[in-house]
């Protein structure tokens, strides 16, 4: 469950750092209104004192002394509204401040005082009462003006950290996001790859991705689906192979008749005219018996080949060698039947991996079911080429013999399937067609009656898992005997 | 008397020859072929009795020499042997008006009884 897991945490993680940005955010933010309502107060403190000010002003322009009372009387209610706001102030500026203001204001009051107390005002008592008042007006200034500067600094720091952190935590989002996403795609694309190559029918694994999350578990679980597919389809190769069996059997049975005919009528005439045969003619008669038993094992025998599978030897192979080979083989019948024959083998084909007797009997049944086709004085032609994207390699047999009517070429590939008569056992082609398959290749037919047909066998370049248990093919090519 | 005339048709030679060695000691005229195509060419030359016809051939098949035999020498009996014994073949060779069916491998003596039967039958009716 890691991703998820994953996913979960990052998750809460944005969660808990938003909460704390969020947290940070309002806090500066009380701070700020702390010291805004501060700002708020001196800006009525110091309206205060300018009003002392003016009073003090007019009493040493005027020396009036109810100038005097009306300073006490304002610092009294300037008391009066400090100690209201008393928390507020503390809040913003501190209790040793706040008390020193009060000090300055107190000490200021007594100078006033004195000065009232003392009838005129000497000049010793107006420089007192301008000092402290100074003194006074100057500290409520500074707090101000500190405190206004704070505020400023305090937002300006606050705009800061949060486009900081909300552009940190956009990248990290984003970085985090894309890892994770990599992650799953790369993993994806791995599984997107193996489905394909299902589907295409090569039932491959994904080694190496031993992750221990869901992507992990679902390539585990795509593998054992592979193999699952690969196990059905050797099964359906068996019954299909079984389904074969049981046309071959019947076949068989069939082809056995005429020779079982053969013989037994052979055997009934010779007893029956017994006495008006000569010495040779019994010896013929047991030869034709002889000839029949022959044709029988043969047939037999191509049961047994196909039911028995047969090992293929692969080893790296030149394609054009096993071409040329098979060429030699079938030069004499090319030439009785007086056939044309043009070859374009392209060079520097990739080396395969096959067995080369095999496909040399592939190329073999090929080459002689086109000569057979063929009307003395036809034309074979015979290539081999790179296949698509050069992962393979194609070769072509073609001929200008009567070609292959549309109806039958689904059965083409079909045991016991002839259009030869006599000819044949029906065999060579789905023999042909179940070595290619076993290679890993596809063979192909394409014809038209009256113009020709044309067989494409295309192998692939890496074999992976060649199946060596499931080959079948007849020790003697039958097609090669007849011709 | 005038020899009865037996025509045998099958691709397997054998056939044709063992039936001709067995037949002719019996008294018959034999000829044989091995296609339907020429036989029947030959039907239109010479009165044949009994046609002997395997079933199942390339090209002309037994069933088209049943047919054609039928209907332009209906006096000729048909015999039809073969190596593909159903019960489909027979009952369309059945109701072809076929003289005998016999499955491979066949018993000459057998053979031999059947075209006996089919002659005499030929000329009960003449």
């Amino acid at each position: 469950m890691k991703i998820e897991q994953k996913l979960i945490l990052s998750n809460v993680m944005y969660g808990v750092v938003i909460v704390l940005i969020g947290l940070f955010a309002f806090d500066n933010m009380n701070l700020v209104m702390t010291k805004l309502r501060f700002v708020e107060i001196a800006d009525d403190l110091n309206a205060s004192f300018l009003v002392m000010r003016l009073s003090e002003k007019n009493y040493f322009l005027h020396h009036d002394r109810a100038e005097l009372n009306d300073i006490l009387q304002k610092i009294e209610q300037t008391k009066q509204s400090i100690q209201d706001v008393r928390e507020d102030i503390v809040k913003a500026i501190g209790s040793d401040e706040l008390a020193r203001l009060e000090a300055y204001l107190t000490a200021y009051g007594a100078a006033i005082e004195r000065a009232a107390s003392h009838g005129d005002g000497g000049p010793d008592e107006e420089a007192l009462i301008r000092i402290e008042g100074k003194r006074l007006k100057e500290f409520s200034k500074s707090i101000t003006q500190m405190e206004r500067g704070r505020m400023n600094d305090i937002i300006l720091g606050s705009k800061r950290i949060l486009v900081i952190s909300f552009s940190a935590i956009l990248f990290v989002a984003l970085l985090l996001g894309h890892f994770i996403s990599q992650k799953i795609l790369r993993s994806l694309r791995e599984i997107e790859k193996l489905a394909h190559s299902i589907s295409e029918g090569n039932f491959n694994r994904i080694e190496g991705f031993k992750t221990k999350d869901e992507l992990g578990s679902v390539i585990t679980a795509i593998n054992s689906m592979s193999e699952e597919l690969a196990h059905r389809e050797e099964q359906i190769l068996q019954s299909k192979k079984l389904a074969s069996l049981g046309i071959l059997t019947a076949g068989v049975a069939h082809e056995i008749t005429n020779p079982l005919n053969n013989i037994s009528m052979i055997a009934q005439t010779s007893q029956e005219i017994s006495a008006s045969l000569s010495e040779s003619d019994h010896l013929d008669l047991m030869r034709k018996i002889d000839a029949e038993t022959e044709r029988i094992r043969k047939i037999v025998k191509n049961l047994l080949d196909f039911s028995k599978p047969k090992e293929a030897h692969p080893k790296e192979s030149n394609i054009n060698d096993v071409i040329r080979k098979t060429l030699t083989l079938v030069q004499n019948m090319i030439d009785i039947q007086n056939i044309e024959t043009v070859i374009n083998l392209e060079k520097d084909l990739p080396r395969l991996f096959i067995d080369g007797h095999q496909i040399q009997q592939v190329f073999v049944n090929l080459v002689t079911n086109a000569v057979q086709a063929m009307q003395p004085g036809g034309r074979l032609y015979i290539a081999s080429r790179h296949g698509k994207g050069r992962e393979s390699v194609e070769v072509t047999v073609m001929d200008t013999g009567k070609g292959i009517p549309p109806e039958y070429l689904p059965h083409i590939f079909d045991p016991f399937f002839s259009t030869k008569g006599e000819g044949g056992t029906g065999l060579g082609l789905s023999v042909s067609y179940g070595i290619i398959r076993n290679h890993k290749g596809e063979i192909r037919v394409e014809s038209k009656v009256g113009v020709g047909t044309t067989f494409t066998v295309e192998l692939p370049v890496q074999v992976r898992g060649l199946r060596t248990d499931e080959v079948i093919a007849p020790e003697e090519s039958e097609t090669v005997g007849k011709a | 008397m005038e020899k009865s005339r037996i025509m045998v048709i099958d691709d397997e030679k054998i056939v044709g020859d063992m039936a001709k060695m067995s037949l002719e000691q019996e008294g018959y005229e034999v000829e044989t072929f091995l296609n339907a195509e020429p036989a029947l060419e030959r039907l239109k030359e010479k009165r044949f009795d009994v046609v002997v016809t395997d079933y199942k051939m390339k090209g002309i098949d037994g069933m088209e020499v049943l047919r054609t035999v039928k209907r332009d020498y209906p006096g000729t009996a048909v015999i039809m042997i073969t190596a593909f014994a159903n019960l489909d073949a027979a009952i369309e060779a059945l109701r072809g008006d076929v003289h005998d069916f016999f499955p491979k491998p066949v018993k000459i003596k057998e053979l031999k009884a059947s075209i006996k039967r089919a002659l005499e039958k030929e000329l009960a009716a003449k």
